[in-house]
């Protein structure tokens, strides 16, 4: 299975993935590519709760600081800690180890309306 | 319209991602900042530095001309040598920071920032009046390569420079490189021993390629700005629009060194200079180590004991050091010095910060 079949992704770069109820979500490689080294990952509390579009986590690569927003709404259950740790397994696989948070949601289904399968995003933002 | 430097559709070809910086497109990097960052402090990296703008000052009162413009004494300038200075504005505030070559009696070649190219050039006609000198603009005519790292010499030597020609620290000379004539300058803003080249327009392409091809075997590889300002930083070199502004004087930026105390000439700003060196400053600019993971960055809050007394000018992480550095101007105060533990505001959360010398990391250029 392709690391990017079945993900959903955001204009501003974040990618979902359903995983029995629960949703992950991380930066595309794309995303990461643009951002280069990344050096420093901020990452909410289990338990914080967002609405989608809103800031959920701070990420810096060398050259500069940049928000990540929540793709859809959701309640934060688990936190990747290895990243906040070692922020170049972002670099390095982000679509497997370099996960950011799992949320649960109740509002997945419309909240995900204006997210882009993995190759309509890639033409959108060539 | 934003220009392109003779050199961009080889960094293009190098995998260079291109940026807009002062009016141009640039390289911010190829490979990885990180990467590059390390290349130039273990072996030698390549720069292109084109967007740099290049002043020709001469006549025969150019040395009392440049007298009047910056602090330090120009006339302790001999030929081939260089100097670090500051064009002051009349309250002693930096138009911009520069070097000064003097190429031979009456003839000397300023290098200055990409984005204080017109201001500067306002400013030193606005000040030439009644005296005897030509302000020549060639910055469309040249590009600037530099070729920075521990390895700069060896590289330098194989291209047909020998060692024991090569011009010493912060002097220029005339060479020939690949039958190319130009100017080779000992001078860098990465904290490492290297060269900049000084070449005309329609031979840049192909020195560049000539000296990526002998660079292999020296590890060299093309460096982008990214790397350039995390270099500059850990050698705690100022940027100009960053840590020096028209509002802020050499002395507040730690520049004294680089400020004669004994010209006799009058210039401008001098009055604020020579006050500030008998009494102090308000403000003063300091290193900061950061103590906790987060990055400061340019204009983020520093506070000591919860009192603001400061903002960050320049922040980032030090590949080397593997820490978190900053440069910042806090206020002149005797509480307030190497070790002192502070706080800088990032993102409304309060991190920890120490405050150290500078250079971040220890300087290797000076031969």
């Amino acid at each position: 299975m392709s690391l990017t079949e079945g993900i959903l992704c955001s204009k501003s770069h974040e990618y979902l993935r359903e995983h029995d109820g629960e949703y992950t979500i991380g930066l595309t490689d794309y995303a990461i590519e643009q951002l280069g080294d990344i050096v420093f990952l901020e990452l909410p509390d289990v338990g914080a709760e967002f609405h989608k579009g809103e800031v959920f986590a701070t990420i810096e690569s060398v050259k500069a600081a940049s928000e990540i927003y929540m793709p859809i709404s959701g309640k934060i259950v688990e936190i990747n800690e290895s990243v906040v740790d070692n922020p170049e397994i972002l670099n390095e696989s982000p679509y497997e180890k370099g996960w950011l948070v799992k949320i649960q949601s109740e509002s997945a289904a419309i909240d995900s309306i204006d997210l882009l399968e993995y190759d309509d995003y890639k033409e959108e933002i060539a | 319209m934003t220009k392109k430097t003779f050199l961009h559709d080889e960094q293009i070809k190098l995998g260079a991602r291109m940026i807009e910086f002062a009016g141009w497109m640039m390289p911010v990097q190829y490979s990885s900042i990180i990467d590059e960052h390390k290349t130039v402090r273990e072996n030698v990296g390549l720069f292109d530095v084109s967007h740099m703008g290049e002043v020709y000052v001469y006549g025969k009162d150019s040395l009392a001309f440049l007298n009047k413009l910056v602090p330090q004494d120009v006339s302790r300038l001999t030929d081939s040598k260089a100097i670090y200075c500051q064009l002051l504005n009349k309250e002693g505030g930096i138009i911009d920071d520069l070097i000064i070559y003097k190429l031979e009696t009456e003839k000397y070649l300023i290098i200055v920032n990409a984005s204080r190219i017109d201001e500067d050039l306002n400013w030193m006609v606005r000040n030439s009046l009644g005296f005897n000198v030509e302000i020549e603009n060639q910055s469309h005519n040249y590009s600037l390569l530099a070729i920075q790292g521990p390895k700069a010499v060896d590289l330098m030597d194989k291209m047909g420079l020998k060692k024991e020609n090569q011009p010493e620290f912060f002097s220029i000379k005339r060479a020939e490189l690949f039958n190319i004539n130009l100017f080779v300058s000992r001078t860098g803003y990465t904290g490492e021993d290297g060269f900049e080249i000084l070449v005309k327009n329609e031979f840049s392409e192909l020195l560049w390629n000539y000296i990526v091809e002998a660079g292999q075997e020296f590890g060299l590889k093309p460096i982008g700005l990214g790397a350039r300002d995390t270099l500059r930083l850990e050698a705690a070199l100022h940027l100009y629009g960053n840590d020096l502004d028209e509002k802020t004087t050499p002395i507040e930026a730690g520049l004294s060194w680089s400020v004669s105390k004994t010209k006799s000439a009058d210039y401008n700003g001098k009055e604020t200079i020579q006050k500030q060196l008998a009494q102090g400053t308000d403000k003063k600019l300091v290193g900061l180590k950061m103590l906790e993971r987060a990055i400061a960055r340019h204009e983020h809050e520093v506070y000591h004991n919860d009192e603001l007394i400061g903002v960050v000018t320049s922040g980032g992480v030090s590949p080397i050091l593997n820490e978190n550095i900053a440069l910042a101007y806090v206020k002149n105060n005797k509480d307030i010095c190497i070790g002192s533990m502070v706080q800088v505001k990032i993102r409304e959360k309060f991190y920890k910060a120490e405050l150290v010398k500078r250079p971040f990391v220890q300087k290797k250029n000076k031969v």
